[in-house]
């Protein structure tokens, strides 16, 4: 048994060593560097562009501005440079094209660039008039105004989160090369079957004369799933130019024009019983929007689907400001998640009862929003698992009970869940003549560990040596397969890769049972053992190696299986610790511990590690994560990672991960659920129910910097 | 001996080791941006892991777009291009530095060493090893300048406690949040 053991990564080496090659890390013969100019105003006109300075840099082969860049569309966005309008600021506006990076970047600093600028509106706050439900937002479940009305106890607060940005470490960078009317393109994209899409859509040229590859991906937490307009610009100058072309952001550019999650308001309207039951949960929440685009990310999906309630009200609002789209960002439910878990903290202390007792109170093995059993739900293993680890029992409920030194100690926990995708997807395996193992699929490892887990999984489907099994992903001449985003990448493409790589075997073990010249010839094929490379008798006294097995056929041996999957469901429970100097309202997380239902686990090793980059994330949006946009502009003002603050190292301190580790029995995936997203989801709500805990302050808005505690701690 | 230039000679010393044959090689024209010399260009030599490199440069390009750009050694990566993140750093003289905030024209003379002059051909560096094992890695964009970064972390002897590693593995930022297994394979790597 190979699957679920904490199997090191297949790719470490190359990463480790700086073998592992990524977009940008791609140089061509004959290529030209192309660079963005970025308006700086957030809604009007450009009404002229004096490019004549720019164009005298030694080395500048070209600028293009509106007026003459190449005409494209773009099948989900705005597509810039195809007109003068602005819609937000940081728009493209110019692109220069030189024969290094210096003579390009060089080159975008001269462009001149002159507008009819309008008044933008950049918060929510500023629009509160123009505040709106967009189709199919609202649900409404059971009588939710009389859940309210029979409620003994009712919690209604407000609770908001500001705008983030992705980071990844790796810009986003995209390298093009024409072949006539082929198309190659290193991408940094999630996706690189979507991504195909798009370009071929962008210059109306078949799907099969566009090849994607991204064989490594520097992290993309959701900003990197689309193909975004600058990587169409970058592939029509080096067709316009006849030459490859390659872009890389820079830092600030990826705060304007790759996404970002959207400021969100929200207000819970919690009922329950003096018991803990709920009778109501109404969910009002109110997401920024762009002026080009109406999709929300911000889903309420955990007031419909985690805890019983018969009388359930989410409603998600929208309102179109002068900003760039919105995205989803690791965890897209997480904003609305902290709401409802700080809303039933706030409940556990009307009622004084235990938020962990709270939550089992309310557990649910039904969706409340459906009616539907959920295939399997481990919740309150979890709570018991996560509780246990901590010492939970040792809490005194008391807010500011606990001091050490000048610091005041806190507890706090929250439920933690998110939803994940699945999607049709294919995958190839293919035992060569010498008995080694390749297979190819077109779904991505963004970091998550998907070379290593489908190495795993042909190498037990099979019954051969992980060291024997090659994976190779993230090349649309592979099997078409899923977008690596929505905590799915495993989730849909295991499936694929697990039935492959057992018709693989069938096959073989036909070849050996048929064959006069096998020992195992003449023996049911379905008796077959296969384990370390050998195809075995059921008593074991006969054995063959594929090696040989493979060697006698003298040809490979292949087959490529589709598999599709549900969505799926993954909770957990995280329980902090949390140290509070009120003398600086500084926060310090000590303490953390996490259990989770995640279906079956693939791998313990990369599990544990995507659960401690979640609650780090979670750290970070608790404590210091956030996109400050002035208002008078609508532009961010900290577009770089001195005054964008993420967790570092020194932020973060020891992590438990526990997984209940049982297989979720209608996943294709052997029983693997989606699980990335899921163990940020809680963390902020568990930090600001442990500050609460240890100064009796409640902050409702995220994230709990020191000027606001500080200002909570002196005031009473 | 000044505290100072006995921290010099340590970190020298252990670094050197790491490279210590004096191959030559010659230009490299392997990239575009190496053959594209304008009138500004000045010739230089960059001593990398060992081998000199000869290449013609203006005195604006940075060691790090020197070394991706034009040497096509891309194992140093670039995240924020101004000295926020550490994904480039490398080591000079056996000391970190963030290479982007550095110009190619003035690190001649200087031991340059890269995440790719640290295995000792098919042998991996003590802390390459932990990295892997420790699984202090995920997407791979921070993990060169993390270990580049422990290396010298190590030979400096920050690494008496894990707070101690923290502290001083904190200017370089990790996105898929590997924090704690970076801190235990440079805890591993410096036994």
């Amino acid at each position: 048994m190979t699957v679920g053991q904490p199997v090191e990564r297949v790719d470490g080496r190359a990463k480790v060593t700086g073998a592992a090659r990524y977009a940008a890390d791609r140089t061509l013969p004959g290529m030209l560097y192309c660079h963005l100019v970025m308006g700086t105003i957030a809604r009007g006109r450009v009404t002229a562009v004096d490019t004549t300075a720019a164009r005298a840099v030694p080395g500048v082969v070209e600028v293009f501005t509106h007026e003459n860049a190449p005409r494209l569309t773009s099948e989900q966005h705005f597509m810039p440079l195809q007109g003068n309008q602005i819609h937000y600021n940081g728009q493209i506006v110019a692109i220069t094209v030189a024969t290094t990076l210096e003579q390009a970047q060089e080159a975008a600093e001269l462009v001149r660039v002159t507008y009819a600028p309008e008044t933008p509106k950049a918060v929510i706050a500023d629009a509160l008039a123009e505040v709106y439900l967009p189709a199919n937002q609202e649900v409404i479940v059971g009588d939710p105004a009389a859940g309210l009305a029979a409620a003994e106890v009712t919690v209604k607060q407000n609770y908001s989160s500001p705008p983030h940005h992705h980071n990844p470490i790796e810009p986003h960078a995209t390298v093009a090369q024409w072949d006539g009317d082929r198309l190659t393109v290193h991408e940094t994209t999630q996706g690189v079957v979507n991504a195909q899409r798009t370009f071929a859509t962008a210059f109306a040229i078949p799907q099969t004369n566009v090849r994607v590859l991204a064989p490594y991906l520097g992290g993309g937490f959701g900003c990197k799933s689309p193909v975004w307009p600058h990587s169409l610009l970058n592939a029509a100058i080096a067709r316009q130019l006849g030459r490859p072309a390659k872009m890389v952001l820079a830092r600030s550019q990826m705060y304007s024009i790759v996404s970002h999650r959207a400021e969100f308001w929200q207000q819970l309207t919690l009922g329950a019983k003096r018991d803990g039951t709920l009778t109501a949960l109404v969910h009002v929440s109110t997401q920024q929007l762009s002026r080009t685009s109406e999709n929300m990310y911000s889903h309420s999906i955990s007031s419909r689907m985690l805890y019983a309630c018969p009388n359930i009200h989410t409603r998600q609002q929208g309102v179109r400001l002068d900003v760039p789209t919105s995205r989803f960002m690791r965890s897209p439910q997480m904003a609305s998640h902290f709401g409802l878990e700080t809303a039933l903290d706030e409940l556990s202390y009307e009622l004084g009862v235990d938020p962990v007792e709270l939550r089992r109170r309310n557990y649910t093995d039904v969706n409340p929003t459906t009616g539907e059993r959920f295939s399997s739900r481990f919740l309150l293993e979890c709570y018991n698992l996560g509780a246990d680890a901590f010492g939970w029992s040792r809490r005194n409920p008391k807010p500011g009970s606990t001091k050490d030194g000048h610091e005041f100690v806190g507890w706090g926990m929250a439920t933690e869940a998110h939803d994940h995708s699945a999607s049709p997807s294919s995958a190839m395996v293919r035992m060569a003549a010498d008995g080694t193992v390749l297979s190819q699929t077109a779904t991505q490892d963004i970091g998550t560990g998907t070379y290593t887990v489908f190495t795993q999984v042909v190498a037990e489907a099979l019954g051969v040596p992980l060291n024997q099994v090659k994976v190779e992903l993230a090349d649309t001449n592979f099997p078409a397969a899923a977008l690596s985003a929505g905590s799915g990448t495993i989730a849909s493409v295991t499936g694929a890769v697990n039935a492959a790589a057992s018709a693989v075997r069938t096959a073989v073990v036909q070849l050996a049972v048929s064959n006069p010249a096998s020992p195992l010839h003449g023996l049911p094929a379905e008796q077959i053992i296969t384990q370390h490379g050998y195809l075995f008798s059921p008593d074991r006294s006969r054995r063959e190696s594929y090696r040989a097995v493979m060697a006698r056929h003298g040809s490979p041996v292949q087959n490529t299986s589709t598999m599709t999957n549900a969505r799926g469901y993954s909770t957990g429970a995280v329980f902090v610790e949390v140290r509070v100097d009120p003398r600086y309202g500084r926060v310090r997380v000590t303490r953390g511990v996490g259990a989770y239902d995640a279906g079956r686990v693939m791998n313990r090793k990369t599990a544990r590690s995507q659960m401690i980059g979640g609650f780090t994330w979670g750290i970070g949006n608790a404590l210091m994560e956030h996109t400050v946009l002035d208002r008078r502009t609508a532009r961010v003002v900290n577009p770089n990672l001195s005054t964008y603050l993420l967790a570092v190292n020194a932020d973060v301190p020891d992590i438990q991960a526990i997984f209940v580790d049982k297989p979720d029995p209608v996943s294709t995936a052997l029983g693997a659920r989606g699980f990335g997203e899921t163990p940020i989801t809680g963390v902020p709500a568990a930090i600001g129910n442990a500050i609460f805990h240890a100064t009796g302050r409640r902050i409702r808005d995220l994230p709990f910097t020191q000027d606001k505690l500080l200002r909570e701690l002196l005031t009473q | 001996m000044t505290a100072d230039s006995e921290f010099k000679r340590r970190t020298v010393l252990k670094a050197g080791s790491t490279a210590v044959t004096a191959t030559f090689v010659a230009t490299r024209t392997a990239t575009p941006a190496a053959a594209a010399q304008t009138e500004s260009s000045v010739d230089i030599t960059l001593r990398v892991n060992g081998h000199d490199h000869r290449l013609a440069v203006e005195p604006r390009v940075t060691l790090l777009d020197a070394l991706r750009e034009r040497l096509d050694l891309t194992g140093t990566k670039k995240g924020c291009d101004r000295g926020e993140c550490g994904a480039c750093t490398v080591l000079a003289d056996g000391r970190r530095i963030k290479s982007c905030l550095t110009l190619a024209v003035m690190r001649q003379n200087t031991e340059i060493t890269t995440i790719e002059g640290l295995a000792r051909g098919d042998r991996l560096h003590p802390l390459q090893e932990a990295f892997i094992r420790r699984d202090a890695l995920q997407c791979g964009g921070c993990t060169p300048g993390q270990i580049m970064s422990g290396v010298a972390c190590i030979s400096e002897g920050h690494t008496r406690s894990a707070d101690e590693i923290r502290e001083w593995m904190s200017g370089n930022l990790c996105r898929c949040a590997c924090y704690p297994n970076i801190v235990a394979a440079i805890q591993d790597a410096a036994k």
